[in-house]
C-alpha cells in the first residue's frame, strides 16, 4: 500500500504557552516542538501498514522551514520520503492548510494515487479537527475519524473507533482518508540506523498558494483558573469517614 | 430574528444528549430548525420540539457513511433558505458534515467552540486551545456561520414547545459514500452514564496500576456514581476511552466530582472544573487539583479509598 501521512509541528504538549504582545498569537521563541501526538501514532500506523503490505510511506507537512525536524523524525522511524510545504512561520488556518495540502497531494499523485492518507484526529495546539475532513472532501474520498484500529485485507480497510456508547466498525474501499487517535499503537523509538538514514533523505519542497478564508482571530486570553479555597478534611485514611459523612449530607441536600 | 440550524444526531432512536444541549443554546440565538439525521419517531420529534426547534428537516442514510450526502443536501437547502447560523455538536459525524458543508458553501468553520454569541450580526465564538491553556475568541466574515460546539457548553432544558413541522430532505448520491458501517456495537454498561450522573468519581495515575481502578468502581457503587478517568490512565490502557474526562474526552458537570490520585493537569481540569463540589484525594499537597477542589484529603488513595468504601458500605 502507498500510504501518505500528514503531520503538524506543534509546541511540545504540556509546554507553558506565552502570548505575543498583541495577544493574537503565541511567542514561539522559547518553545520546543514535536509532532502532534495523534500524528505520531499515524506515522507509526503507516509504517506498520507498509511493512505488512510491502508498501511505502511518504510523510508531508505544511509549516515553517524548521518543520524539517519533524519530517526527519518520521523518516527515522520508517517513512521513506518526505515533503515540506514551507510557510513563513505564521499560522495558516484550516481552510488554507487543507487547500494547500490537497493541491500538493494532487501533484504527488500524478502517476498513482495514495491508497491511504492518514491524519491525526486533531492537532494538539488548535484542535480544529478540520484539515483531514477538508482534504478528503477536496479529493472526493471518504474519511472516518477517531480510529483506534486499522485492518487491511485485499485493498479494503476495516476501521474501528470508540464512541461514547461503545464502538463502531467501518469498511472502506481505497483510496481513502482516515484520522487516527492516540492509543492506536505505541510509536517506536528511532534506531541509530534509522536516524542516520533519515539524514540522507532529500526532502522535497513544494510551494502552495495561501487561500484566504475570512476566518479571523479576535483575541487570545490566558484564562484565570478560578482558584477555590480548599478545605482540607484531613490527611491519610482517617479522614475517609469525614468524606463519607459529607457525601451523605450533599446527597441529601441534592 | 436570526435563523439558526442545529444538526441533531440520533442514537438508539432518540436525539443524543449533546444535540439537545445545542438545541437549547440555539433557541436563545434565533428561530431554530433541527437538521435531524435518523429515523425520527414521533417521540423523538416531540423531544426536539420541546428543546426549541420549530421545524425539522429529516434525513436518513441507513448504513452508508452519512457525511458526504448529508453535506451535499444541506448545501442545496442552505442555498434556498439562507440560514444565518449552523450549529453542530462536537462529534465524529457532526464534524465531518460541518467540514464538508463549509467547503461546499465556501465559508469557514469555527470548531471546538465553548461559547457562541451573535454580536452586531456576526458570530463570535470562544475556543479552549493548547489543552485549555488559552482561550481564543474568533469570528468569521461571511454567513452562514458554521460553529461546532463542545459538549456541556450549554445545559439541555426542555421548554415545552409544540411539535415541530417535519419536512423530509432527500439525500443525493455523492459517490464518496461507498463506505459502509459494518457494525455498531453498544457496550453493555452498568450504572449511571458519565455524561449524566450527578456524582462522578475518577481515578488517575496515582492509582499506580490498572488493578487499583477497582477501588474507584467499588467506591462508585454505594454512591450511585459514574466512574471516570484521566487521559494518562486511558492512554496506559487501564480503562477504555469512554471513561476519559478532559479536553480530549468528556466534559462533565456533576453535582459532586471526586478526583482520586489525579494531579490535575489542565487537560483534565477543563473537563470537570464546573462540577458543583469537587473533592480531591491526593498524597501531594501541592498537586494542582487542590487549586480547583472545594474539599481535599491529603493522603495515599490506596489507603484512603478502602476506608472510604468501608464507611460508605456500612451506611
Amino acid at each position: 500500500m502507498r500510504v501518505l501521512v500528514c503531520i503538524k509541528r506543534v509546541p511540545a504538549p504540556g509546554a507553558k504557552i506565552v502570548l505575543t504582545e498583541d495577544a493574537r498569537s503565541i511567542d514561539t521563541s522559547l518553545l520546543s516542538f514535536a509532532i502532534s501526538p495523534h500524528e505520531e501514532c499515524a506515522v507509526e500506523e503507516a509504517v506498520q501498514i507498509a511493512e505488512a503490505t510491502d508498501g511505502e510511506v511518504t510523510v508531508l507537512t505544511l509549516g515553517p522551514p524548521e518543520a524539517e525536524e519533524q519530517l526527519r523524525a518520521a523518516l527515522a522511524v520508517g517513512a521513506g520520503a518526505a515533503v515540506l510545504i514551507p510557510t513563513d512561520g505564521s499560522d495558516w488556518d484550516p481552510i488554507s492548510t487543507a487547500s494547500a495540502i490537497s493541491s500538493t497531494i494532487g501533484e504527488l499523485e500524478v502517476d498513482e494515487p495514495f491508497d491511504l492518507i492518514l491524519f491525526g484526529n486533531e492537532s494538539a495546539d488548535s484542535g480544529g479537527y478540520q484539515v483531514g475532513i477538508r482534504v478528503a472532501h477536496a479529493l472526493g474520498r471518504p474519511i472516518v475519524s477517531g480510529i483506534k484500529a486499522i485492518g487491511v485485507e485485499e485493498g479494503l480497510l476495516t476501521l474501528r473507533r470508540e464512541t461514547p456508547t461503545g464502538s463502531e466498525l467501518y469498511r472502506l474501499p481505497t483510496p481513502a482518508v482516515t484520522a487516527v487517535k492516540e492509543g492506536i499503537n505505541l510509536p517506536r523509538y528511532p534506531t541509530l540506523k534509522g536516524r542516520l538514514n533519515a539524514k540522507k533523505v532529500e526532502i522535497s519542497r513544494m510551494t502552495a498558494n495561501r487561500e484566504g478564508s475570512g476566518q479571523e482571530m479576535v483575541r487570545l486570553v490566558t484564562p484565570e483558573l478560578e482558584v477555590s479555597e480548599t478545605e482540607i478534611l484531613g490527611s491519610g485514611a482517617d479522614a475517609a469517614p469525614a468524606v463519607a459523612d459529607l457525601l451523605e449530607r450533599l446527597q441529601r441536600a441534592g | 430574528m436570526a435563523t439558526v440550524w442545529v444538526f441533531v444526531e440520533e442514537t438508539e432512536g432518540v436525539p443524543t444528549p449533546l444535540s439537545l444541549e445545542v438545541l437549547t443554546g440555539a433557541r436563545k440565538l434565533g428561530d431554530v430548525t433541527a437538521l435531524y439525521l435518523g429515523s425520527g419517531s414521533q417521540e423523538a420529534m416531540a423531544t426536539v420540539g420541546e428543546h426549541g426547534a420549530t421545524k425539522v428537516l429529516q434525513m436518513e442514510t441507513g448504513d452508508r457513511l452519512p457525511a458526504g450526502p448529508v453535506a451535499a443536501a444541506l448545501a442545496n437547502k442552505a442555498g434556498e433558505d439562507s440560514p444565518d447560523l449552523i450549529l453542530f455538536g462536537q462529534n465524529y459525524t457532526d464534524r465531518d458534515v460541518a467540514g464538508r458543508l463549509s467547503a461546499r458553501l465556501g465559508v469557514g468553520v469555527l470548531s471546538n467552540a465553548s461559547a457562541v454569541r451573535l454580536v452586531d450580526g456576526r458570530v463570535e465564538t470562544d475556543h479552549e486551545i493548547f489543552g485549555g491553556n488559552q482561550i481564543a475568541t474568533a469570528t468569521c466574515a461571511e454567513s452562514p456561520f458554521i460553529v461546532v460546539v463542545r459538549p456541556k457548553s450549554f445545559t439541555a432544558e426542555p421548554m415545552g414547545g409544540a411539535a415541530p413541522t417535519v419536512e423530509t430532505l432527500d439525500l443525493p448520491d455523492t459517490g464518496s459514500s461507498e463506505a459502509t458501517v459494518l457494525e455498531s456495537h453498544v457496550e453493555e454498561r452498568e450504572g449511571p452514564q458519565l455524561g449524566e450522573a450527578s456524582i462522578v468519581i475518577s481515578g488517575g495515575r496515582g492509582l499506580g496500576s490498572a488493578e487499583a481502578y477497582e477501588l474507584i468502581e467499588r467506591a462508585a457503587k454505594p454512591l450511585g456514581a459514574a466512574t471516570g478517568a484521566t487521559r494518562a490512565i486511558v492512554d496506559a490502557g487501564w480503562v477504555p476511552y469512554a471513561k476519559q474526562v478532559g479536553q480530549t474526552g468528556k466534559t462533565v458537570k456533576p453535582d459532586i466530582y471526586i478526583a482520586a490520585g489525579i494531579s490535575g493537569a489542565m487537560q483534565h481540569l477543563v473537563g470537570m472544573k464546573d462540577a458543583g463540589t469537587i473533592i480531591a484525594i491526593n498524597k501531594d499537597p501541592d498537586a494542582p487539583i487542590f487549586s480547583v477542589a472545594d474539599l481535599g484529603i491529603v493522603g495515599d488513595v490506596h489507603k484512603v479509598l478502602p476506608k472510604l468504601i468501608e464507611a460508605l458500605e456500612s451506611r
